[in-house]
């Protein structure tokens, strides 16, 4: 079994570089539309579904040639081989959305030396890119979700977190600074266990849950970073019949989320928009090989007037929207 | 069959060695926690475990047939949206009708694999990587990676047959667990209970000397693979039921998941030989670990480490598979004449 798995890599990764071999310096040719790809954490999820709308829509808009793979499940080589995949297509642009920073590094740097311009999202501080841009700060957002989680609990009692895998940095970043913050201006608030690495499986995290409101029958919250998350802790919420008892709080989808928010056991979160993050990487990308500088002050289309860190190579934003009994109809009715 | 009931155990050795690991950890994690041998937790434990059980019961039968299977999982996601959509059709259907549905469009899933591997004699684990793929490929390109969340109402309503109220909160045992019993049973009876079990055991044992004594070899390949993908849809089924929705990658990678626990079970890569106890023991000791380490607050940054740890045990501790070890060493001749 695994000698077969191994044997099959192997191949995959011998005929990935055969293409890179032939095709690689078709990247140069003149007068085609230029190529942005995207490569995303996982497929076939409604959240990257929907920022594939947005490169989609923003492509026909600005006549590029705009797509997004997604693989088969958020395993980090697997945006590795899509990468190298991409680089040897010769496109202009990648973007991607990270499943593990560091690992992506190598690969990146190829892609830079081969003279693509190199995006991310949802991973500051990346290494080996021309910009990383966050449509949230870390600080802005973990401590929303800590605010929002204190006035729920009414300041006190005890609650877990889920982030979508131990290694994402993004999602451990909000962890930090909800957890940071809920330290020091609630302290009543006890956080339980360490993080959960299952946010992005709605089994692992309906499972996990269980578990926890097992282990702690006084549990009063879940914080849930990480687009499954806060689906699969509510659904536990609602079996175990403690819908409204238990706060359950984080970034979902609101078409997936939205019965469980007007049942009132999914009590909301903040998100920021995945179709304008879409949009954002074209737009971006497009500039990029333009040749355009990316200044301070400057206003760029979903991203609102900038203040990038020059040298963390970061455009971040704050574009919040909040989800609750209110807003998720509309939110799900974009296709969300 | 006769060559494990003779054993000194009256169950298998690796059966009993699972057994005594489980209880170690079941004894230790009593003590520790005064939450996991509570109503909640093993209920629980049962509830969330019953979707990898019924997996595990059809791919039990695989095995021992001689064969491997991992389109299974993805084969289930596209029963789910099949029986979905086509339920949708017709204005929403039943139970019955979503089971047998489910039922028949995993069997043809696995009639696929069968057809494969027996007329045009390809090897079972090329036939079914090639079919995992072609599956979850057909099932992105035509839906696009889209989920569904509007299911029929019957079949998003949780259904609970039996709940009570304990200390710790409702406890509730629901529809997963029964359709586990019933396909667990239905399983036991074809494999040890019928000829066509004692013909698949046969097949998986000695393929050649099954074909001389007469067995439609034919028929059994359709029956094996054709079992696993009914309890496959039904799986599928399940989980579409107690997650309410349909999410096309839902079920990728579980193959590995429940193969690992039923050939951790004592079954046979190779045919032949297997227990649905001994499966059903290799999924208990994972689930358990799992779920006492969530209880004890184990840091999740040790999960993998521990769960890995308690495998290894598992199986070193199993006299059986010294014994297999030794026996390889001697030649495939000599192994063969072991059991």
């Amino acid at each position: 079994m695994m000698f077969a798995m191994t044997t099959r890599r192997a191949l995959m990764a011998a005929a990935a570089g055969l293409a890179f071999a032939v095709a690689g310096p078709a990247f140069a040719q003149d007068g085609k539309k230029p190529t942005i790809g995207v490569v995303v954490k996982i497929g076939g999820i409604p959240w990257f579904n929907a920022m594939e709308v947005g490169i989609k829509k923003k492509s026909e808009e600005l006549g590029v040639n705009g797509f997004m793979i997604g693989p088969t499940s958020a395993d980090p080589a697997l945006q590795v081989r899509a990468v190298e995949d991409l680089i040897a297509q010769g496109v202009d642009v990648i973007g991607v959305v990270p499943n593990d920073a560091q690992v992506l590094e190598p690969v990146l740097a190829r892609a830079m030396k081969a003279g693509i311009k190199v995006i991310t999202h949802e991973s500051p501080k990346q290494e080996n890119v021309d910009w990383d841009f966050e449509l949230a700060s870390v600080q802005g957002f973990g401590e929303a979700y800590g605010k929002q989680l204190a006035e729920k609990m009414g300041g006190k009692g005890k609650y877990a977190v889920f982030v979508g895998s131990l290694t994402v940095p993004l999602h451990n970043a909000w962890a930090d600074a909800a957890i940071a913050y809920l330290k020091k201006n609630n302290p009543e608030m006890e956080l339980v266990g360490d993080r959960y690495g299952v946010a992005e499986d709605v089994d692992a995290s309906r499972r996990t849950a269980l578990d926890l409101m097992r282990a702690h029958p006084d549990l009063k919250g879940f914080l849930a970073f990480g687009s499954q998350g806060p689906i699969g802790a509510a659904r536990a919420v609602e079996e175990r019949r403690m819908g409204g008892k238990i706060v359950v709080l984080g970034p979902f989808s609101p078409g997936q989320g939205r019965k469980l928010v007007h049942d009132g056991i999914l009590t909301g979160g903040y998100m920021w928009n995945p179709m304008q993050a879409g949009e954002v990487f074209v737009t971006l990308g497009k500039m990029l090989i333009d040749g355009k500088e990316i200044k301070d002050g400057m206003e760029i289309e979903g991203l609102g007037t900038i203040h990038p860190d020059m040298e963390g190579k970061d455009i971040i934003v704050d574009q919040l929207v909040n989800i609750n009994d209110e807003t998720v109809d509309k939110l799900a009715e974009m296709g969300l | 069959m006769p060559e494990t009931r003779s054993r000194r155990l009256p169950i298998g050795g690796v059966e009993g060695w699972l057994l005594v690991v489980i209880a170690l950890i079941v004894a230790y994690l009593s003590i520790a926690t005064d939450t996991f041998l509570t109503l909640v937790n093993v209920f629980d434990i049962l509830n969330y475990s019953a979707v990898n059980v019924i997996f595990a019961a059809g791919l039990l039968v695989v095995l021992i047939a001689g064969g491997i299977d991992i389109s299974f999982a993805v084969g289930a996601s596209v029963v789910q949206y099949l029986a979905v959509t086509a339920l949708g059709r017709i204005g929403g259907g039943d139970w019955a009708l979503g089971i047998a549905l489910s039922l028949v469009l995993g069997a043809c899933l696995g009639a696929i694999n069968a057809a494969l591997i027996y007329h045009f004699r390809i090897i079972s684990i090329v036939v079914t990587i090639a079919t995992f793929n072609l599956f979850f490929g057909l099932l992105m390109f035509f839906t696009g990676g889209v989920s569904i969340y509007d299911l029929p109402d019957w079949l998003s309503s949780r259904v609970v047959l039996y709940d009570v109220e304990t200390d710790l909160g409702w406890a509730e045992i629901t529809l997963p667990v029964l359709v586990m019993v019933v396909t667990v049973f239905a399983t036991w009876l074809l494999l040890r209970r019928t000829s066509l079990g004692r013909q698949l055991f046969a097949m998986g044992d000695n393929t050649e000397g099954a074909r001389r004594l007469g067995i439609n070899l034919g028929a059994m390949h359709y029956l094996a693979y054709g079992w696993l993908g009914a309890c496959a849809g039904l799986a599928g089924l399940m989980q579409a039921h107690y997650a309410r929705e349909v999410v096309p990658n839902a079920l990728y990678g579980r193959e590995l998941e429940v193969l690992a626990a039923v050939v951790l079970g004592g079954a046979r890569l190779g045919g032949g030989r297997g227990t649905l106890f001994g499966a059903i023991l290799g999924l208990a000791l994972v689930s358990i670990t799992q779920n006492g380490l969530n209880l004890l607050g184990v840091s999740p940054y040790a999960f993998r480490m521990i769960i890995g740890f308690v495998i290894l045990v598992a199986i070193s501790l199993s006299g059986e598979t010294i014994g297999l070890v030794a026996s390889r060493l001697r030649g495939p001749k000599a192994a063969g004449s072991v059991r």
